[in-house]
Order: C-alpha cells, then structure tokens, then sequence
C-alpha cells in the first residue's frame, strides 16, 4: 500500500469552535475557518479578531449576550480554492451539524472542487481540535487517502466530548442544548456534566462540587474506554485554572496508556454558549 | 342531633387536652425546638370539628365519615396522623353499626388500633401505639353484656397503665424521667372522650346542645383566613389572648406558656391579630391560607414551572423565604409552608398536591415529624404520589438536585432516596431546656449541635456549635458541605463562618446560603 498522503500536500481546515491550544494554526497545512461573535453591533471573526481572553474579558462587563454566526459559503469557497492551489487534498472537519449550520455551508462550497473531503464530526470544542491533531498525526507518517478517510470517519463515531459546564444558562438560551435542557445548572452551586451524543450535547450528570464531579468523570471514563486502550486525551478550560490538571491526573492514572495531546482554551463561539468557569476533556481510543 | 352531639363530646375530648396541652408539649424530652405533640393533637382535635361544623351531616354513616375525614386531612406531625389513623378505624366501625353500643365501642377500638399500627412502618413499644393496644386488649376483657360505662372506666384505667408503662419502654424516657407525650395526650384525649359520652348518656341530647353552644358557634365558620404563627414574649397572657381572638373569628386555639405561644384562629381581617399579637411579642412563622381554596391553587399553578408531560412534579414542605427560593429554582412546583415547630396538616399536603396539574407527584417532607403526615396525603390522593421520606432541608434540597423532570413520580422517587441515602445532616439551634443527652449537658440558651439527630456540642457561641458540626462531618469523611443559614440575631456574620470553615476544615468544600428557616440559625448537611 502507498502512503500517498502527507502533510506536504494535504491541508486541514478546522473552524473555530474547535477551541485550540495557542500555536495549534501556526503550523503549515493547519488552517482555521472563524465563525463571527456579536457585541450588539460589533463583530469580530472567533480567534482572528478577538482572543480568548479579550472575549472573556468582554462577556464579564457587556451589558448584551453575544450571538455568533457560521461562515459563509463563499468565505469556505476562498479558502478552499486557495488551498487546492497548493495542496492535492483538504481535510475540512466541522462542529456538529445539529449545533451549527458551519458544515453545511462547507459542502456547499465542496461541492464546485475536487478533493476536500468535508467530515461533520458530530462534536464540538476540543475534541474537533483533536481529532484534526490525530489526522495529522496519520498525514505525519504517510497514509492513503482511504486510510485517512476511514481514521477520521472512526474518530467521529467513537470519540469522547466531557464538559463541565459552569452554568447552562448560556446554552439554553442560545438553544444549543437538546438533552440536557431540564437541567438546572448554576443554581445552588450545580455544574452539570454535558456529554455529546449524536451530534448533540446532553446531560450526563448533575454534581455539586469539584469532588463529585471528578467521581462522576471517573465513572464516565471507565464506561465510555477501556483500561486497555490506546488512548489519546486533551483537556481545554474556559478561565478555569484549576480543573484540567487534576482531569488530567485523573486520566492518567486510570489509563496508563493514555497520552496527553494538549490543553486548549475556550474561544469566543463556544465561550458564548458555555460561559466562563468551564473545564472539558476530550478522548479517543486508536 | 348525631352531628351536634358528636362535636359535644369531641369537645369535650378538645377541652381536656388543652387544659393539659402544656404539660403534653413538656413531655418532650428532647431540647429541640420541635412540633409540639400537645399542639399538633389539638390542631388535629380542631379539625373533626371544622369539619363537622361546616358539613351538613345527619345520620350517624355521614358523621362518621365526617369525623375520619378531617381528622385525616387536619393530623399535624407523627402524633397527629396516628391520631387520625384511630379515629379513622374507630369511625369505619361505628359508621357501619350506626349505633354505639358497648360491642360496636369494642370493636371499633380494635380497629383503630390495627389502623394506627398499619400508619406506622416500624412500630415502636412505649409510644401513643402501646397505648392504644392496651386499651384496645382491654375493651376485649369487657363483656358485651356491660354497660358503657363500665367499658370506659375499664378502658381508661388500661391506657393509664399503659402510659406509665412507657417511660420503661424506652430508654431516653426512662433517663428523662417521663412519660411519652404522645400516649399520654391520648390518654387525655380519652378521659374527655368519655366524659362526653357519659354526660351525654346522663343528660341526654338537650346536655350535649348546651355543650355546643358553650363552645363554639355551630354554624359554618363566616371567616376567611385561617391564620396562624409563633409569638414569643414575657408573660404572654393566653386566656386574654383567646378572648380577644374569639370576638374577631373562630375557631380561636392559643397553647403554650407565657413565653411562647402558638396561636391558630379564623378571622376576616388577619392584620388586626397580627397587630394585636406584636404588642405581647414578636413572631414567627406566620401563616394565612385562604380558605377559599381555588384561589390559592391558582396561585400555585401560576407560580410554578411548567410539568413535563408524563413527568413528575415536586412538592416539598419547607421553611424560611431562601430555602423556599432554592427549593423553586431547583424544578420544586410548590412548596408547603412548615417544618420544625409548626408541621403541616396531611389537607395542606394534599391541597399543594391537588393544586398542580400532574398525575405523578414527588411529596418530600423535610422533617421526620412530617414524613408520615405527607405519606398519610399521598394515601388520600388518587394521583401517582411518592413521598421520598427526607428528615431535614438539606436532605430534601440533596434530593431535588437528583429531580428529572422528565420522569415519573417512581424513578424519581428512586433517584433521589439514592441522592439522599449518602447525605449526613446537621442542625445548630438554642436550647429551650436544660438537658442532658448524648452524654453531652446542655443548658437552656446555650446553642447546640446536632449531626444527624446526636448532640454532639453545647456552647455559649454558635461559632463553637458550628466548628463542631464541620468537624464531625470532616471526620465522617465529608467532601461537600452546604450551609443554610438564618444569621440574624445570632451574633456571627456569613463571612465569619466562611473564615472558620477554611480554618477548622480546609478539606472541606462548603458553599452557604441564605435559607432563613426559623429557629435554627444554621442546618448544614454533607455529602
């Protein structure tokens, strides 16, 4: 079998909400399509424009909520065209079809050019961030195309998205939330653990406390992997310190083989939706 | 006439208990600010006859069902619903006989007794249960052939035994040197019983008709508000108190002694008894319902989330404005107003309950001495109603965090025992007497600290009362604690009990919140 793909001539192209760790873009072949954030009359492109910490630096003292918005057909159109000037093959993986119109409006534009493969992920935040790290991983060592396709198509059916959200009251007015919409969280010191199924976040488990919550990442480890397993994990806070070292403590000690890729930081789409104090991790077993 | 002659002599019963209900309410061994036992079997007296008084019963079949029904709706805490429970047996029996005669007399406390001991999960000896059964065994002994009379007299002189009997039956009787309050204002509730029945025998109907309109007005009560609260005060004059109430309303029940009294009455205008009731003290624990009924279900139906179909709704019985709050933000559709000193009557539960428009309903009570009032509402209800049997606030707010909307009254009832049955609970209140227990003396005014049900401090500073509690929690291997606090008057701030959290138990993760229950400056739980 010929290793026909790598990363000299194959891009990835990942939007925004993938929240990624700093210098994640800075990488040749690694390039991120913004979705916009909205101040009132103010926008700003998510990561360009605006960093995480002006965001949320921004959402403490704005008086309105945010609203975010996906990119353009032709904004996908540009980037893609200027990237098959230059490499044979675009990977373009995508935030959840069920949360945001974004991978729509990538196979619109996918559609007029050949070669990028575009991969609803049925996730969000940094397990899209991942699952674009782990394909570049297989494009690092040589793979074909099929190999690629079939990795990331295992990655989108088996990965695993863990938040801990601070508050959904964010979520449930952006109407971002499907199962998990009769959970109250923030009051009387409640963060709920949201999980994605399907494409769509939902209520995993109700907990008050840091303590309860690493139990309850604890019981979510150990049912969705197994102790054997190849797996990979990073971690993303969003202005939350204290949480992801002791996840991924956590991991690690029920997982010896696992290995962690990187820690990430909430950008302004995600931020929006999920607000500050949240701490998430994302996993694959290879 | 049966109507009337029967509210003679349960007046008569009324009448005997509240001319000891202070010394019932004494009786409490505990040091516990607590629902009093003469109190709650007095409210629950009252209620027989508002019932009686507002029916237009005749025979002896409709009074009898008369009789059961509000005494089951009115029981108020433990003493209360066993109350109930014997009249409700006693009542089946003479309602089908309709006649009293010294056979039906026996029969019908026999079922009474097997009625209150199906009430009560795990009976226990040497309580109100053993009382009964005594008195009931005794009835037996009695020919059919005898007068009744004869069987009254036979049957006091068995419960009267049996009451003395009590305070060697259970150890923290027995250490406090008392007889149990429950089985002796039953007892009391007899002899009235039976001096009303015997003075009806002597005299005839014409006596019990004097004995009515000595009492209270016969007709239906004219009066909107029930209205009822604690009044706290130096040398609070009760009778004064009555006589004033009894000229605004009826229905007028002032008990207690002359630094705290419990005042229930009907009136039109509650704010003329309120404003005659701050000049003898201050108060606490003030309740209006309206009488009219729909108004106040529409109230709970607006206020309140929407139910999911097919899901369960909650109901809790809670006190202090911040813990309600908590208990409405976390899905509770309708909250009772009660708890500790003033336990809520199984017609409150079941109106909260009623009130909501779902078939399937969670009841969590919140206090032990409330758990068998709402279990006693959810078994006259005809919706799916599960009591998740929680003893305290916290347990309840622990309860509710576990609440899936989204689900039935069962499966919740399922998730949230689960919730609970980790949670360690503790209170921290002033004493109303001096005591000894748990090892531990205790004199009155000093604050204490309870963790799960043990004294386990006694201070003169609530600050020591509360780093107790943290410390017992942190030894039973806690990891979350939550404060629920009514600071006011207690001479400690929020923030001070922050700084000694961080300082007694740095392990501990404890979050506070504002719950302003009466009595109780703090009740914390750990999970």
């Amino acid at each position: 079998m010929t290793a026909s793909l790598s990363l000299d001539n194959t891009a990835i192209v990942l939007d925004s909400t993938c929240d990624p760790p700093d210098g994640f873009f800075d990488r040749p072949g690694m390039h991120m399509i913004p979705l916009r954030v909205h101040f009132g009359d103010e926008t700003f492109r998510d990561g360009v424009d605006l960093t995480y910490q002006e965001f949320f630096a921004r959402l403490g003292r704005s008086p309105v909520l945010p609203t975010t918005s996906q990119p353009t057909v032709t904004e996908f159109s540009e980037l893609y065209s200027r990237l098959r000037e230059q490499y044979a093959h675009v990977f373009s993986l995508h935030i959840s079809g069920e949360m945001s119109g974004t991978v729509r409006a990538a196979r619109q534009a996918a559609e007029a050019i050949d070669n990028v493969h575009v991969y609803d992920l049925r996730t969000v935040t940094t397990a899209l961030a991942l699952g674009g790290e782990r394909l570049r991983a297989r494009l690092a060592e040589g793979c074909t195309l099929d190999q690629a396709k079939a990795y990331v198509e295992h990655y989108r059916d088996h990965s695993q998205l863990l938040i801990h959200a601070a508050t959904l009251e964010y979520l449930r007015r952006g109407g971002r939330i499907g199962r998990a919409a009769a959970y109250v969280g923030g009051v009387f010191d409640i963060k709920p653990l949201i999980d994605c199924q399907d494409g769509v976040l939902g209520g995993y488990a109700k907990v008050r406390g840091l303590k309860k919550a690493l139990a309850a990442m604890e019981r979510f480890i150990e049912e969705r992997t197994r102790p054997d397993d190849d797996l990979y994990f990073c971690t993303i806070d969003a202005v939350n310190d204290e949480e992801p070292p002791l996840i991924r403590e956590l991991i690690e000690r029920l997982r010896p083989r696992a290995r962690f890729v990187f820690h990430g930081h909430v950008a302004a789409v995600v931020g929006t939706h999920i607000g500050p104090g949240a701490a998430a991790f994302a996993m694959i077993a290879e | 006439m049966v109507r009337e002659a029967a509210i003679a002599v349960i007046e008569s019963a009324l009448a005997a208990l509240e001319a000891e209900r202070q010394y019932v309410n004494d009786l409490n061994v505990y040091p516990v600010p607590d629902g009093d036992t003469g109190t709650n079997l007095a409210l629950t007296v009252r209620a027989v006859i508002d019932e009686l008084e507002q029916s237009d019963v005749r025979d002896i079949p409709s009074v009898a069902a008369a009789v059961t029904k509000g005494s089951l709706m009115g029981a108020r805490g433990n003493s209360g619903v066993i109350l109930s429970q014997i009249v409700r047996g006693v009542c089946e029996v003479w309602g089908e006989a309709a006649s009293l005669d010294t056979a039906v007399f026996k029969r019908a406390l026999a079922e009474g007794q097997a009625a209150a001991y199906r009430a009560v999960r795990e009976p226990v000896e040497g309580t109100m249960l053993s009382v009964i059964r005594e008195m009931a065994a005794a009835a037996q002994a009695v020919p059919d052939s005898a007068g009744l009379e004869h069987l009254l007299t036979a049957i006091e002189a068995a419960g009267t035994v049996a009451v003395e009997k009590t305070m060697s039956q259970l150890p923290v009787l027995e250490k406090a040197g008392v007889v149990d309050a429950g089985g002796y204002g039953l007892l009391v509730l007899f002899r009235g019983l039976a001096a009303g029945i015997e003075e009806l025998l002597r005299g005839g109907l014409g006596a019990a008709a004097r004995l009515v309109s000595a009492a209270a007005p016969a007709e239906l009560s004219r009066f909107r508000y029930c209205t009822s609260f604690l009044l706290r005060g130096e040398g609070i004059d009760a009778a004064a108190l009555t006589e004033f109430l009894s000229g605004l309303g009826d229905s007028a029940l002032v008990v207690g002694d002359e630094r705290t009294v419990k005042v229930h009455v009907h009136v039109n205008d509650p704010g003329v008894v309120l404003s005659e009731a701050i000049r003898h003290g201050s108060l606490d624990a003030v309740e209006i319902n309206d009488m009219h009924a729909q108004t106040r279900e529409r109230d709970a139906r607006l206020g309140a989330p929407r139910p999911q179909a097919g899901g369960a709704v909650v109901v809790a019985v809670v006190a202090g404005e911040g813990n309600k709050r908590l208990f409405r933000e976390l899905g509770c559709h309708a909250v009772v107003d009660g708890g500790q000193s003033m336990n809520p009557s199984a017609a409150q539960i079941l109106a909260a309950v009623e009130g909501l428009d779902s078939e399937e309903v969670v009841v969590l009570p919140n206090n032990g001495n409330v758990i068998l009032t709402a279990e006693q509402a959810a078994g006259m209800c005809a919706r799916h109603v599960a009591v998740v049997p929680t003893r305290s606030i916290p347990a309840g707010l622990a309860a509710m965090v576990a609440f899936d909307p989204a689900l039935d009254a069962v499966a919740n009832a399922e998730a949230m025992e689960a919730a609970v049955a980790g949670v360690h609970d503790a209170e921290v209140t002033r004493a109303v007497r001096d005591s000894e227990l748990d090892g531990v003396t205790v004199r009155e005014g000093q604050v204490m600290a309870l963790v799960d049900g043990r004294l386990v401090a006694a201070s003169d500073d609530l600050r020591e009362a509360f780093a107790a509690v943290l410390r017992a929690f942190s030894e039973g291997g806690a990891e979350l604690v939550t404060v629920l606090t009514a600071l006011n008057g207690s001479g400690a701030t929020r923030e001070e009990l922050a700084e000694l959290a961080a300082r007694v138990a740095p392990d501990l993760e404890v979050t506070f919140h504002e719950g302003g229950q009466p009595l109780y400056p703090i009740l914390a739980s750990a999970e």
